[in-house]
């Protein structure tokens, strides 16, 4: 129970992280908008692969949560006789 | 053993599940749940990168303004372009060179005006400026610049034949 502690201590860190990732693609989904709306095609392309970077990350770290559930779970399970 | 069954109150028999269990599954799906609209917004950014390659602007019709000895050096002209709804201004320098600039102001689309004492464009709702050179906010809230009207002179005729946003 105690690794388990130490899961949602460290999901909550992660799902922080990731959720200021998000506010930050949000910003680029807005200035990109813009970009266009203005006739500024040039940063459309740089935007989107900062966009895709930050999903990158977001996507690691999501791995690693399901990893270490997945590890927990190992752990819990009761051992077969 | 007894006391550790004592401790246990007897309420948490009809509510077995635990806060710790609770909060460590709602972080997680939180997480996912997250990264779900991450990869929803890389999306939206990978649609306007396409938008932006392979939407065209339509070229613009050419439109005579005026006769350019119609506005004296250091004068302005109002004029209507590309629609009759969109409302443009022309402004001659008093070297005698046109700049053409939409009318409406980037910040809240009030009708900007020509200040001739320091050749500026001005917004008299929220005191924004902008420059006669190039349509550069100066002063107030506008932050972007004022789509300059391509102009085309030929003899004494003034035409406007493009939008640059």
């Amino acid at each position: 129970m105690e690794t388990r502690k130490q899961g949602t201590t460290l999901f909550t860190a992660i799902a922080v992280l990731i959720g200021m990732l998000v506010v930050m693609q949000l910003w680029l989904v807005a200035a990109a908008l813009e970009a266009f709306l203005s006739g500024n095609r040039g940063v459309l392309v740089p935007a989107a692969v900062a966009s895709f970077l930050v999903l990158a990350v977001n996507a690691g770290l999501l791995l690693y949560i399901v990893r270490f559930d997945e590890r927990i779970r190992r752990l819990e399970e009761p051992p077969v006789d | 053993m007894k006391e550790r069954e004592e401790a246990r109150p007897r309420w948490r028999e009809d509510f077995p599940i635990a806060w710790e269990q609770d909060h460590y599954v709602t972080r997680r799906e939180l997480a996912k749940f997250l990264t779900l609209g991450s990869a929803l917004l890389a999306g939206a950014s990978a649609l306007i990168a396409l938008a932006g390659r392979l939407w065209k602007p339509r070229p613009r019709r050419r439109v005579r303004i005026a006769s350019a000895s119609a506005v004296p050096p250091g004068g302005s002209l109002l004029f209507r372009y590309p629609t009759d709804e969109d409302p443009c201004i022309l402004v001659r320098s008093p070297d005698g060179s046109f700049e053409a600039y939409s009318q409406v102001c980037t910040h809240l689309s009030c009708a900007v005006v020509y200040r001739p004492e320091d050749r500026t464009l001005a917004c008299p709702c929220h005191k924004g400026v902008f420059t006669c050179s190039e349509g550069r906010p100066i002063a107030g809230p506008p932050t972007r610049r004022l789509p300059r009207i391509v102009l085309d002179v030929r003899g004494d005729d003034l035409f406007a034949t493009g939008v640059e946003l």
